[in-house]
């Protein structure tokens, strides 16, 4: 029996030991950058692009010397939480990140949870960035909220827009997973079809997430012959399945989500099937593509093994944190002044060829500049790779 | 000597969870240990329910269902009727326990396995249900619920307003911890009540407590409702610290957390699930520094206990008891 | 018409498949194995690898999934359920073992093959289209057919093997069989292993079709909890019967309720419960399993 308790007692010493351990830096003091979201289960792969790009960012940015802030050089440190897509967790998430005196946090990623951690943030004065597209994360009275990416109901028009002009689509069609996110984004799209005149045949079929045969749930759909079928809020895990049903059940019209998603899973899912297939994108395209962005990704790739599309997006965060504490120092200690920051914010965006510029937007959408201006890139999917349809910009 | 030991360890938790923890806290500057001992709080709540239809011999894995049940009721009388907090608490425990009645009655016939795997479907059905309500605004879920406003009788403050506190995150985990320590307290009682005899009889023998006039039926919803009065009050209280609630804040997962809390600490014990959630909770909160290596080591270590101590952690106790008395 | 029936065919077999390893697992040891899902997901990845990293033929790929799996399964029941079994007061303590190898199995999952959606290309090209009643792919039509053929060797195997026949009397009587000399230990790690395996092959099966990634463990788990709750609990038709039974209601549910959209699967899920109320023990299980 001795042993036993012997045994236990070691792993809870283990245990105990990992709690105080802590990473250390050697030169120069540490700017800590938080992450909290979903690195682990079905939606994994969402998280794990953020954090990795975050990573690759801040461990190119350690080794030519440090971010220079105000006169002092810092090393970024990330310090992720995986919140495991529980709200519950993510608030612990946020807590910790206050807990380590960050400001400024990335994530989370789904809706459920960046509506919980907004009474942690808004207490403890943490700016965070999440990727979720519900107004009122963004609206007044809520202020600590930046959109870090392009919400569906910006982008959802434009595509919209350009297929109306472009190939004369008349009706539309949308399927959504029955969960929070792609519900609330099909909706969104259904509303912003209807105002631009299209006619919405189907607006009502869902499928679990976890459904391995997409045939039945497409049927009615492919049925009601839509020119445009628009795969809301899709996970990047369903889209090629969803692409690949439709095109073998026969279906020949346009396919097009308002997420981001990734070539090489495209390829290896749907493979031929999938050409045509348009998506929102980040600003990774060949002609785009600044050479910062090509050795970020060569970076990541080093780093991690192979690159994420969907990080084309999420390399933008970290880019426009740092670049707002150069241009006000000291909001590396207070949120107030970097909000006021952001209305006037201004600097040249590494990542895109041209003058592209890095500022707050959404005025339009949320009253107050509250998202981060990234390239509204649509992309077309065709042989392994991505294809710019056009470039837009949101505001 | 026995009922001395009893009031001195019961003193000796108080002492901790309203000194020794704040002090620490203060202390050692870990402020964020607030929020996770809430959440230990009010899940080990949950899990109590659980516990006690695991009591009457049946595995539930369905408690997500009535915590997402609980928080939306108060999150609906609270945005929609504006209701105070503090009244919606009882009354999320109690629709659910009238909810359970209605489901409890048909499924409760069902036992083992059987038992087990429908209460996951419940799960899953609690979560469309909300997505397909109305009155739970499906989707786009609640946000921005008020925090509790001040609760007073006949002019005089019982509990404070919550918004004006200087610090809420206190004033939650005495909340969190004040219910789970009445709720425990509750569960002792029936444990150590007639109630509770007949309840161990149930989860023995079911045929053979009805032959010697048992109405098992009645006492199997009875158990079943309180349980998940449990449950609403837990999923109730979490809706007030997020001050949001969406389909997805109580899933499968958290069914099948809420059950093994109860297999960790141990079936045996009352106080079980408490220890139980403590340690799968916390334990993953430490692990935190590990990084992608978090639920790897999160998972062998919770084999390991497994493998050492199959009936729970508190049964490490009974063990060295048996050593000694050899 | 016909396309539904025939997708809640494919569906069926594919789920049948999977239904049966859980309801050998459970038949045999009384574990509700909690990890099958990850079982699966980890078969598939298996075949993953094999075919698309390494570049090998698919059948070579199953056969690796197959046999890893057996081996995963074989080592988690020898070293891992017979403690727990042997020691602990209440069987249903298995649960958390299981519990705690699904965590497990994720995360080497996470850790091994990423996060990313995986899939191997198309075996076979070309649309089966009978004017247009009934549209199947070909690869479909093939895996449809693999997984009926091996829902039939599985049979034939339990039935007329020594071993099969031993599993059988197993299930049925532990300690009848134990004292008509079946060697316990040895036919419950067959078992496990074999279970296991089927579970792997759904997963490399179909790992041509829909893809695999790491979060499909959990939710394949319970639909097929769902499955052997239909068919009832550790009875071998039982499950096979589940699967289909479930694949059609799909099939059906999801086209004579597409306009109401969000509630199909509710209302799957509402008349299984309703449908259990009235027959706790599942279309052909044992009372209380």
């Amino acid at each position: 029996m001795k042993r036993r308790a012997l045994l236990i007692s070691t792993a809870l010493v283990a245990v105990a030991s990992l709690s105080f351990s802590g990473s250390a830096f050697a030169e120069n003091p540490v700017l800590k950058i938080g992450f909290v979201g979903v690195t682990s289960g079905p939606a994994a792969a969402w998280g794990t692009s953020n954090q990795r790009s975050m990573e690759t960012r801040a461990a190119w940015i350690n080794e030519t010397g440090g971010v220079d802030i105000g006169g002092t050089v810092y090393n970024v440190e990330i310090v992720a939480f995986d919140d495991q897509k529980d709200p519950k967790r993510a608030i612990a998430g946020m807590e910790k990140m206050a807990q380590e005196g960050i400001h400024y946090v990335v994530g989370p990623n789904v809706d459920d949870g960046a509506a919980a951690v907004r009474p942690v943030a808004e207490q403890n004065g943490i700016i965070y960035f999440p990727y979720a597209f519900p107004k009122s994360l963004y609206q007044a009275p809520a202020s600590n909220a930046v959109l870090g990416m392009v919400a569906n109901y910006q982008s959802g028009p434009a595509i919209y827009k350009y297929l109306i002009e472009k190939n004369g689509i008349k009706k539309v069609a949308f399927v959504a997973a029955n969960e929070s996110d792609p519900l609330s984004q099909r909706d969104g799209g259904v509303a912003a079809a209807k105002e631009l005149g299209l006619e919405v045949v189907s607006d009502s079929i869902t499928y679990q997430v976890d459904t391995t045969d997409f045939t039945p749930v497409l049927l009615p759909a492919i049925k009601a012959q839509p020119d445009l079928l628009v795969l809301s809020g899709v996970s990047p895990a369903n889209a090629p399945q969803l692409i690949r049903s439709a095109r073998e059940l026969g279906y020949e019209g346009l396919i097009s989500t308002e997420t981001a998603q990734d070539a090489g899973v495209l390829q290896e899912g749907a493979g031929e099937l999938a050409n045509g297939f348009i998506s929102v994108g980040g600003a990774s395209t060949p002609e785009l593509a600044s050479d910062q962005m090509r050795e970020f990704v060569d970076r990541y790739t080093k780093m991690f093994g192979e690159y994420n599309d969907e990080s084309n997006t999420k390399v933008y965060a970290l880019e426009y944190i740092l670049e707002t504490l150069k241009a006000n120092p000291a909001a590396i200690t207070d949120v107030e002044a970097f909000k006021t920051t952001m209305d006037t914010f201004e600097a040249p965006n590494p990542y895109m060829t041209g003058d592209a510029k890095l500022t707050y937007v959404g005025t339009s959408s949320f009253g107050q500049k509250r998202q981060l201006s990234v390239p509204l890139v649509v992309n077309e999917y065709k042989d392994g790779g991505f294809m710019t349809l056009f470039v837009a910009q949101v505001d | 000597m026995k009922n001395t030991t009893k009031i001195a360890g019961v003193g000796i938790f108080l002492l901790i969870v309203f000194v020794m923890v704040p002090w620490a806290i203060a202390a050692s500057g870990r402020w964020d240990f607030y929020y996770t001992l809430t959440s230990v709080a009010l899940l080990s709540i949950a899990s109590a329910g659980v516990w006690l239809t695991f009591y009457i011999g049946r595995i539930n894995i369905g408690q997500g269902a009535y915590t997402l049940a609980g928080g939306y009721v108060s999150a609906v009388l609270v945005t929609q009727a504006g209701v105070n907090f503090w009244l919606t608490l009882p009354l999320a425990g109690l629709f659910c326990a009238a909810l359970s009645v209605l489901i409890g009655l048909p499924i409760l016939r069902l036992r083992g396995v059987y038992f087990a795997m429908i209460t996951l479907v419940l799960t899953e059905v609690a979560r469309l249900t909300a997505l397909a309500l109305p009155i739970t605004q499906g989707a786009k879920g609640i946000t921005s619920i008020p925090l509790p406003r001040e609760l007073s009788l006949f002019g005089m403050t019982l509990i404070p307003d919550f918004a004006r506190l200087e610090n809420p995150k206190l004033a939650f985990y005495l909340m969190a911890v004040i219910l789970m320590i009445a709720s425990y307290a509750a569960l002792y009682r029936i444990v150590n009540s007639r109630l509770g005899h007949l309840c161990r009889s149930l989860q023995q023998n079911e045929e053979l407590a009805s032959s010697i006039g048992v109405n098992i039926s009645y006492l199997r919803v009875l158990a079943y409702a309180i349980s998940s009065f449990y449950g609403g009050i837990a999923g109730a209280s979490f809706v007030a610290i997020s001050q949001s609630i969406y389909p997805s804040s109580f899933q499968v997962a958290d069914s099948v957390n809420f059950m093994l809390n109860c297999f960790l600490g141990g079936l045996g014990f009352v106080f079980g699930p408490m220890l139980g959630t403590l340690v799968l909770y916390f334990g993953w909160d430490l692990l935190f520094t590990t990084g992608r290596y978090q639920l790897l080591i999160y998972s062998s270590l919770l084999i390991a206990l497994m493998m050492l101590l199959p009936n729970g952690l508190l049964s490490l106790n009974q063990l060295r008891g048996k050593g000694m008395r050899k | 018409m016909e396309q539904i029936l025939a997708n809640g065919l494919y569906l069926g077999a594919q789920y049948a498949l999977i239904a049966l390893g859980l309801t050998l697992i459970f038949s045999l040891m009384n574990v509700l194995n909690f990890a099958h899902g990850q079982m699966y997901v980890l078969g598939g990845f298996v075949t993953y690898t094999v075919v698309s990293q390494l570049g090998m033929p698919f059948i070579v790929g199953l056969l690796a999934s197959a046999v890893t799996l057996a081996v995963v399964g074989g080592l988690i029941e020898r070293y891992l359920f017979r403690t727990v079994i042997r020691r602990s007061h209440r069987e249903e303590s298995t649960m958390l073992l299981a519990a705690g190898i699904a965590f497990f199995l994720d995360a080497v999952i996470l850790l091994a093959f990423g996060e990313k959606q995986r899939g191997v290309p198309k075996i076979i090209n070309g649309v089966f289209n009978w004017d247009f009643r009934l549209i199947m792919p070909y690869d479909r039509i093939l895996i449809g057919a693999l997984a009926i053929a091996l829902i039939a060797a599985f049979i034939l195997f339990m039935q007329y093997s020594t071993a099969g026949r031993a599993m059988r009397a197993l299930a049925q009587d532990r300690v009848a069989a134990q004292l008509m000399g079946v060697d316990v230990n040895r036919y419950s790690t067959l078992g496990f292993a074999l279970g296991a395996m089927l579970a792997g092959l759904v997963g490399g099966l179909l790992v041509t079709i829909t893809g695999i990634n790491l979060g499909m463990g959990g939710p394949t788990s319970i639909k097929a909890f769902m499955m052997i709750m239909i068919g009832g609990a550790g009875v071998i038709s039982g499950a096979i019967a589940g699967g289909f039974i479930l694949g059609m209601m799909e099939s059906v549910g999801l086209t004579v309720l597409a306009a109401y959209g969000d509630i199909t699967y509710l209302a799957i899920f509402v008349l299984l419960m309703v449908f259990l109320a009235f027959r706790p023990q599942g279309l052909m299980g044992k009372p209380w399993g």
